[in-house]
C-alpha cells in the first residue's frame, strides 16, 4: 500500500510535469475550465429562481444535494480519469500492452497515470454550494457527522469508479467502450435532485441498478434530514463494495480476453 | 528457463463484406471466423541463449512473445519462464524480464529520457546504488548520453531505440524480449544495438528472445532460430543446421573483360538446372550467378565459366540466409523438426 501510493505521488508529478511541458495548451485549458465553471453556477441561479420549492426540498437543501454530489464526482474526476481513456482508445489500439509488462497492478498503473487538475474546480464548487447551503439552512452539525461525511464521500466516489471499471472493462471484449461508459455515466444528472420526483422505473433503476442516487441524495438527505442513516450511509457503503468487487471481477476476466493489436 | 508446450491462441474474426451496408449486416448478423495464430508451438529455450524468432508477416510471431510476455492468455498450451507462468503470477514475473516492442515506444513522451529511467527506477524497485551502477554500464553499451536530457518526442528513431532497449534492462531482467528491434534502422545503429544486446547476453547471461525480418540480424546474433509459419513451426536449430539441411546456395561474382562474353554463358542448359537451383543476373561486366552446389558442383561452375569466358576477377561465396529463407517462405518446403 506504501509503495503503491508512492508510485502515485511520482506519476502525479510526472503528469504535472507533463502538463508544465505544453504551456499553452494548460493555459487555455485552465482558463476554458474556469469560464465553464462561472457558467455552470449562473444557470443554477437561474433555474432555482424558477423553482423555489421541489417535492417539499426548499431551494438550500437542494443547493446541498447538488453541492454533495459534486464531491463524489469531482474526486473520481480527479483521480481516475484515465479510465475513459481505456474504453475509448487504449485497448482498441493495444497500448494495454504496456499496463501488462509491468510489476504493478494494471488496473492501478492505468489509473494513477492521469490526474485530472481541471476537477478541482468541481471540488470548490461542491464545498462552497455546501457550506453556503449549511449556513444558510442552520444546519446543527454533530460530532459524528464529519466522519460520516468524510466516508460517504470515500465511498460515493468508488460508486462512480465501479461504474468506469466495468464498463471500461466491457471493452476488452468489445475493444472498444467509451460510449457504454458514457451513457452509464451520464445517468448520474439524475443523483442531484431529490429521488421522490422521479417516476418509479427511474428511482429504482438509479437505486438499485447504477445506483447513482447513492452519490448523492440519498447520503445527502441524511445529513439534512438526519433519518435513515442505515439505509442513506449503510446502502452508500454497501453499494459501492458490492459494485466495486464486481467492476475489478470483470476487469480481471476482461484482461484475459484482451486481444492487443498487430504489430 | 523457457518452456513452451504445444501453445494455442485462436482469435475470433467477424467476416464483414465490403462497405458500410456489409458492416450493418455485421452488426445484425455477425459472422465470426475462428482464426488460429498459434496453433500448437512446442520449444525450449535453456538460459543464456540468444533465439531468433522468424517467420513472414502474420505468421503468429508477435503472438507467441505476447503470450509469452503475459499480455495475451493462450487458448491452451502452456509456457512456464523461471518456473512462472506469465499469466499467472504476472507482476512477480514481469519483473524478471525486459520487453520491447520495436513498433511502440514505452518511454514517456514528453518528458526528458532521464525521467523515464527514474519512474522505472521506482516501478521496479530499483536500489539507487545499483541505479547507477545500471546507468553507467547502460550509457556506454548503448551510448544515450548524447540525448539523455532531451524529450523522448524529439528522439530520432534509432535514439528512441537504443533508450527503449536501456529501458526494458534497468532491473536488470533474467530474460530479454525484443520484438523487431532493429525495424526502420540505419546500419550504424543497428550495429550498435546487435553490439549490445551481444554485450549484455554476454556479460550477464541474459536470455534473449528476438523477432526480426532482418536476417543479418540473425546470422550475426542468434545462437538458434526458430522458423514459424501459419502459427506452426516449420525449424528449430542451428543457423548452419538449416543452410545444410536446404541445401548449399553459393554465389559465383566475377567480372568480365569483355561485355559481350554474357551471351556466350547458358548455364542453365549446360547444367540442366532448375531456376531455383541457378540464376543469372549481371549489370554491365559485373556478373554474379547463384547456384545450388549439391546440383551443380563449384568445380563444375568454375570450369565451365573460366572455359566460355574471360574473367579479370572472380570471387565465391555462401549465399546467406536470407536468400535460404526466402527459398523456404516462397516454397513452403517445411523441414522436419530437428
Amino acid at each position: 500500500m506504501r509503495r503503491m501510493l508512492r508510485l502515485h505521488r511520482i506519476f502525479v508529478a510526472q503528469y504535472m510535469k507533463n502538463l508544465m511541458e505544453y504551456k499553452v495548451d494548460f493555459l487555455t485549458g485552465a482558463i476554458s475550465f474556469l469560464i465553464g465553471q462561472v457558467v455552470q453556477i449562473a444557470f443554477l441561479g437561474i433555474i432555482f429562481s424558477q423553482i423555489p420549492n421541489l417535492v417539499g426540498w426548499e431551494f438550500n437543501e437542494i443547493l446541498f444535494i447538488y453541492g454533495f454530489s459534486l464531491l463524489p464526482k469531482g474526486l473520481d474526476h480527479l483521480l481516475f480519469d484515465n479510465l475513459w481513456s481505456v474504453g475509448y482508445f487504449i485497448v482498441r489500439k493495444g497500448d494495454f500492452d504496456k499496463y501488462l509488462t509491468r510489476p504493478i497492478n494494471s488496473l492501478f498503473y492505468v489509473i494513477c497515470e492521469k490526474f485530472c487538475v481541471d476537477a478541482f474546480g468541481e471540488l470548490f464548487i461542491g464545498l462552497v454550494l455546501i457550506v453556503y447551503s449549511v449556513i444558510a439552512l442552520k444546519l446543527t452539525i454533530t460530532w459524528y457527522m464529519i466522519p460520516l461525511f468524510i466516508i460517504a464521500v470515500v465511498f460515493a466516489t468508488l460508486i462512480y469508479t465501479s461504474i468506469k471499471i466495468a464498463t471500461s472493462a466491457i471493452s476488452f471484449w468489445t475493444k472498444a467502450s467509451g460510449h457504454i461508459t458514457h451513457m452509464f455515466y451520464m445517468t448520474n444528472d439524475f443523483s442531484k435532485y431529490p429521488t421522490t420526483i422521479y417516476n418509479k422505473f427511474v428511482r429504482t433503476f438509479i437505486t438499485y441498478v447504477v445506483p447513482f442516487a447513492f452519490t448523492a441524495f440519498y447520503p445527502a438527505s441524511f445529513f439534512l434530514t438526519g433519518e435513515n442513516p442505515l439505509f442513506c450511509i449503510g446502502g452508500t457503503v454497501l453499494a459501492s463494495v458490492v459494485l466495486f468487487v464486481i467492476s475489478v471481477c470483470i476487469w480481471n476476466r476482461g484482461i484475459k480476453a484482451y486481444e492487443s493489436a498487430g504489430s | 528457463m523457457i518452456y513452451v508446450n504445444d501453445l494455442k491462441k485462436e482469435f475470433k474474426k467477424a467476416i464483414k463484406e465490403p462497405g458500410l451496408k456489409g458492416s450493418i449486416k455485421a452488426l445484425f448478423k455477425p459472422n465470426n471466423e475462428i482464426i488460429k495464430a498459434v496453433d500448437g508451438i512446442t520449444f525450449h529455450v535453456p538460459k543464456g541463449e540468444i533465439l531468433g524468432f522468424i517467420g513472414p508477416n502474420g505468421a503468429g510471431k508477435s503472438t507467441v512473445i505476447k503470450m509469452l510476455t503475459g499480455i495475451l492468455t493462450p487458448t491452451s498450451g502452456t509456457c512456464t519462464i523461471n518456473g512462472y507462468v506469465p499469466q499467472k503470477d504476472r507482476q512477480k514475473y514481469v519483473k524478471e524480464i525486459g520487453v520491447v516492442f520495436g513498433q511502440r515506444t514505452q518511454l514517456w513522451w514528453d518528458l526528458a529520457l532521464r525521467e523515464t529511467y527514474s519512474v522505472l527506477k521506482e516501478i521496479y524497485d530499483v536500489p539507487d546504488k545499483e541505479f547507477k551502477q545500471r546507468m553507467a554500464f547502460l550509457n556506454e553499451v548503448l551510448e544515450l548520453d548524447s540525448f539523455i536530457t532531451s524529450p523522448v518526442r524529439t528522439l530520432s528513431l534509432g535514439q528512441r531505440m537504443r533508450a527503449d532497449i536501456a529501458a526494458s534492462l534497468l532491473h536488470n531482467p533474467k530474460v530479454l524480449f525484443l520484438d523487431e528491434p532493429t525495424i526502420g534502422l540505419d546500419v550504424v545503429v543497428k550495429d550498435n544495438i546487435r553490439n549490445a544486446i551481444q554485450k549484455i547476453n554476454a556479460e550477464e547471461g541474459t536470455t534473449v528472445i528476438l523477432t526480426t525480418h532482418d536476417l543479418s540480424d540473425i546470422e550475426l546474433l542468434c545462437n538458434r532460430i526458430v522458423m514459424i509459419d501459419k502459427g506452426k513451426k516449420v525449424f528449430d536449430g542451428q543457423i548452419n543446421e538449416l543452410k545444410h539441411e536446404f541445401g548449399q546456395m553459393r554465389d559465383l561474382q566475377f567480372e568480365l573483360v569483355d561485355i559481350n562474353n554474357v551471351a556466350k554463358l547458358d548455364y542453365c542448359e549446360h547444367f540442366n538446372a532448375t531456376a531455383d537451383d541457378l540464376q543469372l543476373s549481371n549489370e554491365g561486366v559485373m556478373v554474379s550467378v547463384r547456384f545450388n552446389s549439391d546440383v551443380v558442383s563449384v568445380e563444375d561452375m568454375l570450369s565451365y565459366t573460366l572455359s566460355k569466358v574471360h574473367v579479370k576477377d572472380i570471387n565465391l561465396k555462401d549465399a546467406d540466409i536470407e536468400e535460404i529463407i526466402r527459398r523456404m517462405y516462397r516454397q513452403e518446403v517445411s523441414i522436419d523438426e530437428v
